[in-house]
Protein backbone atom coordinates (compact mmCIF):
# COMPACT_ATOMS: atom_id res chain seq x y z
CA UNK A 1 0.00 0.00 0.00
CA UNK A 2 2.74 2.17 0.70
CA UNK A 3 4.19 1.21 -2.54
CA UNK A 4 1.27 2.20 -4.12
CA UNK A 5 1.25 5.36 -2.86
CA UNK A 6 4.62 6.49 -3.52
CA UNK A 7 6.51 8.11 -5.94
CA UNK A 8 6.82 4.74 -8.77
CA UNK A 9 2.99 4.25 -8.95
CA UNK A 10 1.38 7.61 -7.35
CA UNK A 11 -2.38 6.69 -6.58
CA UNK A 12 -2.79 10.49 -6.29
CA UNK A 13 -3.43 10.10 -9.77
CA UNK A 14 -6.15 7.83 -9.51
CA UNK A 15 -7.62 10.29 -6.62
CA UNK A 16 -6.87 8.39 -4.41
CA UNK A 17 -6.14 10.40 -1.37
CA UNK A 18 -5.58 9.44 1.86
CA UNK A 19 -7.68 10.68 4.84
CA UNK A 20 -7.23 11.24 8.61
CA UNK A 21 -10.39 9.96 9.46
CA UNK A 22 -13.12 7.65 8.43
CA UNK A 23 -15.63 10.61 8.73
CA UNK A 24 -14.09 11.92 5.83
CA UNK A 25 -13.48 8.24 3.57
CA UNK A 26 -15.33 6.73 0.80
CA UNK A 27 -13.32 3.62 0.99
CA UNK A 28 -11.86 1.62 3.46
CA UNK A 29 -8.44 -0.74 2.50
CA UNK A 30 -8.26 -3.81 5.50
CA UNK A 31 -4.67 -4.22 4.58
CA UNK A 32 -3.78 -6.70 6.94
CA UNK A 33 -4.97 -9.76 9.67
CA UNK A 34 -7.77 -9.00 11.26
CA UNK A 35 -7.41 -10.36 14.80
CA UNK A 36 -11.10 -10.58 16.46
CA UNK A 37 -10.08 -8.26 18.91
CA UNK A 38 -9.84 -5.06 16.46
CA UNK A 39 -13.13 -6.85 14.58
CA UNK A 40 -15.32 -4.36 17.01
CA UNK A 41 -12.97 -1.26 16.10
CA UNK A 42 -13.26 -2.02 12.39
CA UNK A 43 -16.92 -1.85 12.55
CA UNK A 44 -17.02 1.04 14.35
CA UNK A 45 -14.69 2.61 11.72
CA UNK A 46 -16.67 1.04 9.13
CA UNK A 47 -20.39 2.49 10.75
CA UNK A 48 -18.06 6.16 11.27
CA UNK A 49 -17.60 6.48 7.23
CA UNK A 50 -20.22 8.37 5.37
CA UNK A 51 -22.38 7.23 2.88
CA UNK A 52 -21.99 5.97 0.07
CA UNK A 53 -18.87 3.49 1.23
CA UNK A 54 -17.03 0.62 -0.25
CA UNK A 55 -14.50 -1.45 1.46
CA UNK A 56 -11.16 -3.36 -0.27
CA UNK A 57 -10.38 -6.49 1.58
CA UNK A 58 -6.35 -7.01 0.37
CA UNK A 59 -4.41 -9.26 0.78
CA UNK A 60 -5.15 -13.03 1.72
CA UNK A 61 -4.69 -11.82 5.37
CA UNK A 62 -8.02 -9.91 4.99
CA UNK A 63 -9.59 -12.19 2.40
CA UNK A 64 -10.16 -15.17 4.36
CA UNK A 65 -7.22 -15.57 7.36
CA UNK A 66 -4.52 -16.38 4.63
CA UNK A 67 -1.80 -18.55 7.01
CA UNK A 68 -3.52 -17.81 10.45
CA UNK A 69 -6.65 -19.62 9.07
CA UNK A 70 -6.54 -22.26 11.93
CA UNK A 71 -6.07 -19.65 14.58
CA UNK A 72 -7.78 -18.94 17.47
CA UNK A 73 -7.91 -15.24 17.30
CA UNK A 74 -7.86 -14.59 14.02
CA UNK A 75 -10.95 -13.43 12.20
CA UNK A 76 -11.06 -16.01 8.80
CA UNK A 77 -11.49 -13.15 6.41
CA UNK A 78 -13.28 -9.33 7.06
CA UNK A 79 -16.17 -9.82 4.95
CA UNK A 80 -17.90 -11.70 8.12
CA UNK A 81 -17.57 -8.55 9.65
CA UNK A 82 -18.44 -6.06 6.98
CA UNK A 83 -19.68 -6.15 3.07
CA UNK A 84 -16.64 -6.17 1.11
CA UNK A 85 -16.94 -4.49 -2.58
CA UNK A 86 -13.22 -5.41 -3.96
CA UNK A 87 -11.26 -8.12 -2.90
CA UNK A 88 -7.38 -8.28 -3.84
CA UNK A 89 -4.91 -11.39 -3.97
CA UNK A 90 -1.60 -11.71 -2.98
CA UNK A 91 0.37 -11.87 -0.03
CA UNK A 92 0.82 -9.08 -0.27
CA UNK A 93 -0.56 -7.53 -3.06
CA UNK A 94 1.93 -5.86 -5.71
CA UNK A 95 0.82 -2.00 -5.64
CA UNK A 96 -0.52 -2.51 -9.47
CA UNK A 97 -2.91 -4.96 -7.79
CA UNK A 98 -3.73 -2.33 -5.59
CA UNK A 99 -4.50 -0.07 -8.41
CA UNK A 100 -6.19 -2.61 -10.43
CA UNK A 101 -8.95 -2.90 -7.34
CA UNK A 102 -9.61 0.84 -7.38
CA UNK A 103 -10.01 0.86 -10.94
CA UNK A 104 -12.16 -2.10 -10.47
CA UNK A 105 -14.23 -0.40 -7.95
CA UNK A 106 -14.45 2.81 -9.50
CA UNK A 107 -15.98 0.28 -12.83
CA UNK A 108 -18.57 -1.05 -10.36
CA UNK A 109 -19.40 2.21 -8.75
CA UNK A 110 -20.23 3.63 -12.48
CA UNK A 111 -22.18 0.57 -12.95
CA UNK A 112 -24.45 1.27 -9.42
CA UNK A 113 -27.67 2.87 -10.57
CA UNK A 114 -28.98 5.03 -7.39
CA UNK A 115 -32.63 4.59 -6.57
CA UNK A 116 -34.64 7.86 -7.36
CA UNK A 117 -34.03 10.62 -4.29
CA UNK A 118 -31.99 7.64 -2.64
CA UNK A 119 -30.19 9.32 0.45
CA UNK A 120 -30.02 12.57 -1.45
CA UNK A 121 -31.11 16.13 -0.25
CA UNK A 122 -32.88 17.93 -4.04
CA UNK A 123 -30.15 20.09 -4.19
CA UNK A 124 -27.76 16.84 -4.64
CA UNK A 125 -31.04 15.17 -6.53
CA UNK A 126 -31.30 17.84 -8.72
CA UNK A 127 -27.95 19.38 -9.30
CA UNK A 128 -26.58 22.92 -8.26
CA UNK A 129 -27.74 24.70 -11.37
CA UNK A 130 -31.16 23.14 -11.90
CA UNK A 131 -32.25 24.42 -8.17
CA UNK A 132 -31.10 27.77 -8.90
CA UNK A 133 -32.83 27.92 -11.80
CA UNK A 134 -35.82 26.40 -10.01
CA UNK A 135 -35.93 29.11 -7.66
CA UNK A 136 -36.43 31.84 -10.80
CA UNK A 137 -39.00 30.16 -12.89
CA UNK A 138 -42.41 28.90 -10.88
CA UNK A 139 -42.87 26.52 -14.40
CA UNK A 140 -40.19 24.50 -13.99
CA UNK A 141 -40.32 24.16 -10.32
CA UNK A 142 -43.73 23.13 -11.43
CA UNK A 143 -42.08 20.63 -13.77
CA UNK A 144 -39.79 18.89 -11.34
CA UNK A 145 -42.90 18.37 -8.69
CA UNK A 146 -44.31 16.69 -11.74
CA UNK A 147 -42.37 14.44 -12.39
CA UNK A 148 -40.90 13.65 -8.80
CA UNK B 1 29.72 -16.97 30.79
CA UNK B 2 28.45 -16.34 34.56
CA UNK B 3 32.08 -16.28 36.84
CA UNK B 4 32.93 -19.53 38.79
CA UNK B 5 32.53 -17.31 41.61
CA UNK B 6 29.44 -16.30 41.41
CA UNK B 7 28.28 -19.92 40.75
CA UNK B 8 29.72 -21.01 43.84
CA UNK B 9 28.18 -18.46 45.79
CA UNK B 10 24.67 -19.72 44.46
CA UNK B 11 24.92 -23.54 45.42
CA UNK B 12 26.70 -22.30 48.87
CA UNK B 13 23.90 -20.69 49.27
CA UNK B 14 20.84 -22.83 47.96
CA UNK B 15 20.82 -26.33 48.25
CA UNK B 16 19.20 -28.36 45.37
CA UNK B 17 20.09 -26.00 42.54
CA UNK B 18 20.46 -28.25 39.37
CA UNK B 19 23.36 -26.07 37.02
CA UNK B 20 22.24 -27.44 33.59
CA UNK B 21 24.98 -28.75 31.62
CA UNK B 22 25.52 -28.46 28.58
CA UNK B 23 23.27 -25.52 28.96
CA UNK B 24 20.55 -25.37 26.75
CA UNK B 25 19.98 -21.88 25.50
CA UNK B 26 23.29 -20.46 23.66
CA UNK B 27 26.19 -21.64 25.89
CA UNK B 28 24.20 -19.36 28.78
CA UNK B 29 24.10 -20.93 32.10
CA UNK B 30 20.77 -22.28 33.03
CA UNK B 31 20.04 -22.90 37.05
CA UNK B 32 17.34 -25.00 37.88
CA UNK B 33 15.25 -24.39 40.49
CA UNK B 34 13.47 -27.69 42.28
CA UNK B 35 9.91 -25.46 42.96
CA UNK B 36 8.78 -21.65 43.04
CA UNK B 37 9.34 -21.48 46.63
CA UNK B 38 13.34 -20.55 46.37
CA UNK B 39 12.39 -18.43 43.36
CA UNK B 40 12.66 -15.10 45.52
CA UNK B 41 15.62 -15.94 47.18
CA UNK B 42 17.75 -16.75 43.98
CA UNK B 43 16.84 -13.69 41.98
CA UNK B 44 17.01 -11.06 44.82
CA UNK B 45 20.69 -12.54 45.45
CA UNK B 46 20.97 -12.45 41.27
CA UNK B 47 19.83 -9.03 41.47
CA UNK B 48 21.23 -7.10 44.47
CA UNK B 49 24.45 -9.25 45.05
CA UNK B 50 26.17 -10.54 41.82
CA UNK B 51 25.06 -7.89 39.80
CA UNK B 52 22.21 -9.74 37.23
CA UNK B 53 20.51 -6.28 37.53
CA UNK B 54 18.56 -6.38 34.21
CA UNK B 55 15.71 -8.54 33.75
CA UNK B 56 15.41 -9.47 30.03
CA UNK B 57 12.41 -11.37 29.41
CA UNK B 58 10.05 -14.00 31.28
CA UNK B 59 8.59 -17.00 29.30
CA UNK B 60 7.19 -19.74 29.92
CA UNK B 61 7.17 -23.35 28.20
CA UNK B 62 4.38 -26.44 28.28
CA UNK B 63 5.72 -29.57 28.69
CA UNK B 64 3.08 -31.82 27.74
CA UNK B 65 3.21 -33.91 24.60
CA UNK B 66 2.20 -32.68 21.32
CA UNK B 67 -0.94 -29.90 20.21
CA UNK B 68 -3.27 -31.74 20.26
CA UNK B 69 -5.20 -30.79 17.24
CA UNK B 70 -8.85 -31.76 18.23
CA UNK B 71 -9.38 -28.35 19.83
CA UNK B 72 -8.50 -26.26 16.72
CA UNK B 73 -11.27 -25.56 14.30
CA UNK B 74 -9.61 -27.21 11.32
CA UNK B 75 -12.12 -25.73 8.34
CA UNK B 76 -14.29 -23.51 9.24
CA UNK B 77 -15.48 -22.22 5.90
CA UNK B 78 -15.49 -25.69 4.06
CA UNK B 79 -14.11 -25.52 0.13
CA UNK B 80 -16.56 -26.50 -2.56
CA UNK B 81 -13.45 -26.66 -4.71
CA UNK B 82 -11.47 -29.40 -2.55
CA UNK B 83 -11.88 -33.37 -3.13
CA UNK B 84 -13.79 -34.92 -0.65
CA UNK B 85 -12.03 -36.62 2.18
CA UNK B 86 -9.23 -33.80 2.07
CA UNK B 87 -8.33 -32.06 5.01
CA UNK B 88 -6.69 -28.21 4.59
CA UNK B 89 -2.92 -28.60 6.06
CA UNK B 90 -2.99 -28.94 9.50
CA UNK B 91 -1.58 -32.56 10.73
CA UNK B 92 -1.31 -34.00 13.92
CA UNK B 93 2.51 -34.27 15.17
CA UNK B 94 3.15 -38.18 17.01
CA UNK B 95 4.77 -37.67 19.85
CA UNK B 96 8.56 -37.45 19.60
CA UNK B 97 10.63 -40.64 21.30
CA UNK B 98 12.21 -39.89 23.77
CA UNK B 99 11.76 -36.45 24.69
CA UNK B 100 10.84 -35.09 27.77
CA UNK B 101 7.39 -34.48 28.28
CA UNK B 102 5.71 -33.71 31.18
CA UNK B 103 2.58 -32.24 33.17
CA UNK B 104 4.55 -29.16 33.89
CA UNK B 105 4.69 -25.48 33.17
CA UNK B 106 8.22 -24.19 33.24
CA UNK B 107 8.46 -20.46 33.47
CA UNK B 108 12.14 -19.00 32.75
CA UNK B 109 13.95 -15.92 33.44
CA UNK B 110 16.32 -14.49 31.47
CA UNK B 111 18.49 -12.20 33.65
CA UNK B 112 22.01 -10.40 32.47
CA UNK B 113 24.56 -8.25 34.55
CA UNK B 114 25.54 -5.85 31.87
CA UNK B 115 29.39 -5.25 33.80
CA UNK B 116 30.47 -8.58 33.60
CA UNK B 117 28.60 -8.85 29.98
CA UNK B 118 27.08 -12.56 31.08
CA UNK B 119 23.52 -13.45 31.46
CA UNK B 120 21.55 -16.43 33.58
CA UNK B 121 18.29 -18.21 32.71
CA UNK B 122 16.78 -19.12 35.69
CA UNK B 123 14.14 -21.87 35.00
CA UNK B 124 11.44 -23.21 37.68
CA UNK B 125 8.72 -25.85 36.67
CA UNK B 126 5.35 -25.56 38.61
CA UNK B 127 2.06 -28.54 37.87
CA UNK B 128 -0.30 -27.72 34.95
CA UNK B 129 -2.87 -28.03 37.04
CA UNK B 130 -2.52 -25.26 39.52
CA UNK B 131 0.64 -23.43 37.80
CA UNK B 132 1.55 -20.29 40.55
CA UNK B 133 4.77 -18.77 40.85
CA UNK B 134 5.66 -15.60 43.07
CA UNK B 135 5.86 -12.30 41.46
CA UNK B 136 8.86 -10.01 40.56
CA UNK B 137 6.89 -6.76 39.91
CA UNK B 138 8.13 -4.97 43.10
CA UNK B 139 11.83 -6.38 41.62
CA UNK B 140 11.13 -5.09 38.63
CA UNK B 141 8.44 -3.10 36.93
CA UNK B 142 8.78 -4.72 33.27
CA UNK B 143 7.73 -7.70 34.46
CA UNK B 144 4.31 -6.79 34.67
CA UNK B 145 3.33 -6.74 30.87
CA UNK B 146 4.77 -10.30 30.51
CA UNK B 147 3.37 -12.16 33.51
CA UNK B 148 0.16 -10.70 32.34
CA UNK B 149 1.17 -12.34 29.17
CA UNK B 150 1.92 -15.41 30.30
CA UNK B 151 -0.98 -15.33 32.85
CA UNK B 152 -3.38 -14.76 29.71
CA UNK B 153 -2.02 -17.23 26.97
CA UNK B 154 -0.20 -19.87 29.51
CA UNK B 155 -2.56 -19.52 33.08
CA UNK B 156 0.09 -19.96 35.43
CA UNK B 157 -0.92 -17.52 38.15
CA UNK B 158 1.82 -14.89 39.51
CA UNK B 159 0.88 -14.55 43.07
CA UNK B 160 1.57 -10.87 44.50
CA UNK B 161 0.93 -9.71 41.14
CA UNK B 162 -1.60 -6.09 41.65
CA UNK B 163 -2.89 -6.38 38.30
CA UNK B 164 -3.14 -9.73 36.85
CA UNK B 165 -5.75 -10.01 33.94
CA UNK B 166 -5.94 -10.90 30.33
CA UNK B 167 -3.74 -8.75 28.16
CA UNK B 168 -3.51 -10.00 24.38
CA UNK B 169 -6.43 -12.77 23.80
CA UNK B 170 -10.22 -10.68 23.80
CA UNK B 171 -12.42 -11.34 26.54
CA UNK B 172 -14.65 -14.24 24.94
CA UNK B 173 -11.69 -16.05 24.14
CA UNK B 174 -11.87 -19.14 27.09
CA UNK B 175 -9.16 -21.24 28.40
CA UNK B 176 -5.38 -20.25 27.34
CA UNK B 177 -4.50 -20.77 23.83
CA UNK B 178 -0.50 -21.58 23.96
CA UNK B 179 -1.57 -24.82 25.89
CA UNK B 180 -1.08 -28.02 24.64
CA UNK B 181 -4.06 -29.30 25.42
CA UNK B 182 -5.96 -26.17 24.35
CA UNK B 183 -9.59 -26.56 23.07
CA UNK B 184 -11.13 -23.71 20.84
CA UNK B 185 -14.87 -22.63 21.59
CA UNK B 186 -16.18 -21.18 18.78
CA UNK B 187 -16.84 -17.73 19.23
CA UNK B 188 -18.92 -15.03 17.52
CA UNK B 189 -16.18 -15.03 15.20
CA UNK B 190 -16.04 -18.41 13.72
Amino acid sequence: MLGAYAARFDFDRLGVIPRPSPRQADVMIVAGTVVKKMAEPIITIYHQMPEPKFVISMGSCANCGGPYYDSYSVVKGVDKIIPVDVYVAGCPPRPEALQYAVIKLQEKIGRLAPTRQAMASPIQEKGARVWYRMRLSPNLRKDLAVCN
Amino acid sequence: MVPDAAIAKLKERFSGLQLMEPAPVKGHLSVKLSGPSKLIGVIKMLKDELGYEFLDFITAVDWKGPVDLKGYIVNPNPNPFMPEGVRSQMISEPPTPGFPYREAIEVIYALSNWAAKSRIFVRVETTRGDPRVPSLIFLWKGADWQEREIFDLLGVVFEGHPNLKKILTPDFIKGHPLRKDYVHIKDKYD
